[in-house]
């Protein structure tokens, strides 16, 4: 069985952003860049597949501009057989990923496409379900627990209020949730492995996709500093302000 | 001319800065480390054997993964970062670089690749009491018998030597007792009769050890590079771990650096955050000039130490030794000051710092020893 | 990770290096290296060397003069230049009144005033400071008042370096005292023969006149001598000041008066031997000599980290460097000083006649206390140390 996971490079989570002074994104210059967590998770779970015996070979697939190149060397450390670089500046929104993503299904022809549920960056989290629906796949989103079966697959939800299985038939889409693995770090054999893997490089108009966007920003902000906290002195106290200041007992 | 890292290296770094991260994440974590028996987690030391770190240094002909120093200054970096007291320096970067030298192809197919899965543990058995930081002032005798050789003396300060399996050791075979000729380094099996340790616990949370050897029997097997002829590598082998432990101070530094700088936007005095006040940003300042110019010495340590010509690689580990141990001493001092009371105490994770780059300071040739081996040469710059 | 420079960038630095040390008449050397006067006309003589070459404003646009080469290239080339102690190109010409023209000023301007400047065909000196506006530049008060095709200029500048030489003096002005301080400041360009300016020197603490007061009493500046807009000078000289800032450390400057002190240690007698066989004195000269070192791979790393985004604006970064390297030219001058000893007491004004002998029997003695006065200024101009560490705190560290 062949698989496909899809890696996303963003700005790193312990990274505290700044807004660019114009207001029309976050300042990237200069900025440690690392894989998506939620991607890195996708992984984990696509190299544990392997190391099962469930999966043969595992395709890492990323796009965004050539140091994207380093995301998917990643993933080859973790464990990916081989790489693909689908290479653009250019700001590309989750449809138009989506479709590129589907051109890259349509060729590889995976059994299984893993990616994280959304990216850290712009938390859009549609990719997934968008791939699903244009590749007319079955597909199991915020997976917190996977099973492979013969021609299909157990996807363990993470729902409101608690768990839900759903069966779908393969090939079909999973993206998973933060509580599914916890990422292993590449080793050093791996690392040495990984620069002999093989990353082929394509392009968005090689696939012929518009990336043009669709969406326009108006206005990027940062959050509000937080307030100053207060000290209660007693615990009657502390309720007495949660009754009548919060209003939440 | 270029500052980067290869991508490999990048991605060693970002497997070790993260496990660091998630292990050495409280000061609770390291002290828990530190009470188990053998003063480090062992579990973490599986790990590292997991990742392969402890074969980083080797060739991969002895099962190893080819690294060289900036590889080295990567994870010891991590590791300064985090505070790290698994004995990486002693059995990887200063044991491993003994047998990488010095050793035969038996020494090194019966040993590296014990080391590389976490089975073996080495220690440098060198320093003595009369010694202080000349590496040739050896008083430890070994004496040719029929049956091998017999070490005789005392030796001290023995890094992480309580946890050792195998001590590299140096002794006196010919020569003058501070003549660079006549020393010969022997691999010893830690449990070989007639030899006895006394651990004690360090400044920095670490251990040393006090070694006696009387009549300690060894075959001629254990020999360790050739006979009177082992100076050379201990001056070469200590410079790679200087490189190594300016390493280690750098992240340590930078931890420093970055928790005071922290504190400073956090703490609040007379209404307002101190960072507000400018004889506090001033000194942040200088403690970040005191960093990047150590920084730079780390680098240029890592990159001269291969180097071929061994005046301009001894001039350049003294140069680096002094510039790190000049800035450890500021940035730690500093940061005490900065944080006030609560640097002044074991519970906070700045105070461990500052132990530890003190002691830093003092590991293999403080900055009058290194200023003055710089000096002797004539500088770094050539008379006009 | 590799400190060694490549083929082509060591061919680079052979050429430049020998261009130096053949082309640059000796005696004006000497002069850089002992740390004696100047005259106008080495200064005029040396760059006009460089600039037949084509090297006085590498760092300008290719179509004014400058050169395309790599921010390493440039970096080498300052390094050789100040270790050949060849006068650096006349700073305001070159790094400071040319880059702005050439980035804000008119066509017209650019063409008129671009290759005089390169060529020292007019000396140029700076009017930024006011004797109530120094590290708070922005505070200037000197007035320029538009009367019809002119600007009406009232005021006074002072600390203007070499201004008794100068055929022209860029300044800034205020042009609109209603608005922000920064707001209302616009950058002029003034010929020093126009009637009202007065230039009254100033002599510092080395006994040497380099710098001066310049007093404006209604001059009259044509309209077409300001540089880009009105009231957006403030813009320009934050420009400028950032150029000034590169290349700041002086790391050569450094090394080759080190390596200079190095000599003279050893002619220095000392009891049975010179003051070189001092254990003390050689610990201190090399404990510079590591921390120049360090500096070096810093500013390396800044360069390299230049040539790698492609980007010449200067970062934070390079306030470390003007820190670092300002304290270290003035550490290398105390070494000086302390090498010259008791000797340095002498000047060499002789008084009275006599055989013409160098005071003490030392050729170099009485240079050694001016060069040590003088260089009290560097950890003041250019934006003083403490602003800089202004800038560090809260560029960087963000306090």
């Amino acid at each position: 069985m062949k698989l496909l996971v899809c890696v996303k490079r963003v700005v790193d989570f312990n990274v505290k952003i700044r807004v660019k002074p114009d207001g029309s994104g976050v300042e990237l210059a200069n900025i440690k860049m690392s894989m998506n967590p939620f991607d890195e998770i996708a992984v984990e779970e696509a190299v544990r597949l392997k190391e099962q015996g469930k999966v043969t070979e595992i395709v890492a697939v990323s796009i965004g501009p050539q140091q994207a190149g380093e995301t998917i060397r990643t993933a080859l450390a973790m464990g990916a057989d081989r790489g693909i670089l689908v290479k653009t500046d250019a700001t590309v929104e989750p449809l138009a990923v989506a479709k590129i993503l589907a051109k890259v299904v349509e060729q590889e022809k995976p059994d299984l496409v893993i990616m994280g549920k959304q990216a850290i960056d712009d938390d859009a989290n549609q990719t997934g379900q968008m791939l699903a629906a244009l590749l007319g796949w079955p597909q199991g989103t915020f997976a917190f627990k996977v099973a492979v079966g013969e021609g299909s697959i157990d996807v363990t939800r993470e729902v409101d209020g608690g768990l839900q299985t759903v069966g779908l038939k393969l090939p079909a889409i999973v993206t998973t949730d933060l509580r599914l693995n916890e990422p292993r770090y590449a080793s050093l054999p791996n690392i040495m492995k990984a620069k002999k893997k093989p990353l082929d490089e394509t392009s968005p108009e090689t696939l012929g996709i518009d990336v043009s966007p669709r969406l326009k920003v108006i206005k990027t902000v940062e959050p509000g500093g937080r307030k100053a906290g207060v000290k209660v002195g007693s615990v009657a106290e502390l309720v007495q302000k949660l009754k009548v200041e919060a209003g939440v007992l | 001319m270029n500052f980067d890292l290869t991508p490999e290296q990048m991605l060693l770094k970002d497997s070790i800065d993260r496990l660091i991260a998630s292990r050495y994440s409280s000061l609770e974590k390291r002290e828990a480390y530190r009470k188990e028996p053998l003063g480090f987690s062992e579990a973490i030391w599986a790990q590292f054997a997991e990742l392969g770190l402890l074969g980083l240094p080797f060739s991969e002909e002895d099962g190893g993964f080819g690294g060289g120093p900036v590889e080295t200054m990567v994870v010891m970096e991590a590791l300064g970062r985090g505070l790290s007291l698994e004995p990486y320096l002693t059995t990887v970067v200063l044991g491993g670089g003994f047998l990488r030298h010095a050793g035969s192809a038996e020494q090194k197919a019966a040993y590296i690749p014990e080391i590389v899965v976490g089975n073996l543990k080495l220690a440098l058995a060198q320093t003595e009491r009369q010694a202080r930081y000349d590496l040739a002032d050896i008083a430890t005798t070994a004496e040719k018998t029929d049956r091998g050789y017999v070490i005789d003396g005392q030796k001290s300060l023995v890094l992480a030597g309580d946890s050792a399996d195998l001590f590299v050791v140096s002794a006196r075979t010919s020569g003058e007792q501070r003549s660079q000729y006549g020393v010969t380094l022997f691999l010893v099996d830690a449990n070989t009769p007639g030899i006895s340790r006394r651990t004690y616990s360090t400044q920095d949370g670490g251990r040393a050890t006090e070694i006696e050897f009387s009549g300690t029997i060894v075959s001629t097997d254990a020999i360790l590079g050739p006979v009177d002829g082992g100076y050379p590598f201990l001056e070469h082998v200590i410079g790679e771990t200087i490189a190594a432990l300016s390493a280690e101070a750098v992240g340590a530094m930078e931890s420093l650096h970055q928790l005071t700088v922290e504190y400073l936007k956090t703490r609040k005095q007379f209404g307002v955050s101190i960072g507000s006040f400018q004889t506090l940003q001033h000194r942040a300042v200088d403690m970040l000039m005191a960093l990047e110019q150590a920084r730079s010495m780390e680098m240029y340590a890592a990159m001269m130490v291969g180097s071929d010509n061994a005046d301009e690689r001894r001039s350049a580990i003294s140069a680096a030794k002094v510039q790190i141990n000049r800035s450890a001493r500021f940035v730690g001092q500093e940061a005490v000051q900065l944080h006030g009371g609560i640097g002044m105490t074991m519970e906070y994770i700045g105070a461990h710092y500052f132990k530890r780059l003190t002691m830093i300071e003092s590991l293999f040739g403080d900055t009058a020893h290194h200023l003055h081996q710089v000096a002797r040469v004539g500088g770094l710059v050539a008379a006009a | 990770m590799d400190l060694r420079f490549t083929e082509e960038e060591n061919a680079f630095r052979d050429e430049v290096r020998s261009f130096f040390r053949t082309e640059i008449p000796a005696e004006i050397r000497r002069k850089v290296s002992e740390g004696r006067r100047l005259s106008r006309e080495d200064y005029v003589i040396s760059q006009r060397i460089l600039n037949a070459r084509d090297w006085a404003v590498p760092h300008w646009p290719l179509e004014w003069g400058g050169q395309p080469w790599t921010p390493i290239q440039r970096y080498i080339f300052t390094e050789e230049l100040l270790q050949a102690a060849v006068p650096l190109p006349l700073q305001f010409n070159c790094y400071m009144v040319g880059p702005v023209i050439a980035a804000f000023g008119s066509e017209e301007q650019k063409k008129r005033f671009l290759p005089r400047i390169a060529n020292l065909d007019d000396w140029w000196c700076q009017g930024f400071s006011e004797p109530g506006a120094g590290s708070d530049l922005a505070s200037l008060k000197t007035r320029a008042l538009r009367e019809g095709d002119f600007y009406v200029v009232d005021g006074q500048k002072t600390w203007t370096t070499l201004g008794q030489y100068a055929d022209w003096i860029f300044c800034l002005v205020r042009t609109d005292p209603t608005v922000k301080k920064q707001a209302g400041i616009s950058f002029l360009l003034i010929d020093m023969k126009t009637p009202g300016i007065t230039v009254r020197p100033i002599i510092t603490i080395d006994g040497r006149h380099e710098v001066n007061e310049i007093f404006f009493d209604n001059v009259r500046v044509p309209i077409e001598n300001l540089v880009g807009e009105e009231n957006k000078g403030w813009d320009y000289a934050k420009f400028l000041l950032a150029n000034e800032r590169t290349g700041i450390a002086r790391i050569g400057l450094s090394k080759e008066r080190i390596a200079r002190i190095k000599r003279l240690a050893k002619e220095v007698p000392v009891g049975t031997g010179t003051l070189w066989d001092n254990r003390d004195f050689r610990a201190r000269v090399a404990s510079v000599e590591i921390e120049l070192k360090a500096l070096e791979i810093t500013q390396m790393r800044v360069v390299a980290t230049q040539s790698k985004t492609g980007s010449s604006k200067p970062d934070p970064a390079s306030s470390i460097l003007k820190i670092k390297g300002s304290e270290l030219q003035q550490t290398t001058t105390e070494l000086l000083l302390e090498a010259a000893g008791p000797y340095a007491l002498l000047t060499g004004d002789q008084i009275g006649a006599g055989p013409n002998e160098p005071p003490g029997g030392f050729d170099w003695v009485d240079a050694a206390a001016p060069t040590y006065f003088n260089n009290r200024k560097v950890t003041i101009y250019g934006g003083s140390n403490e602003i800089q560490r202004n800038v560090i705190a809260r560029a960087i560290l963000g306090l």
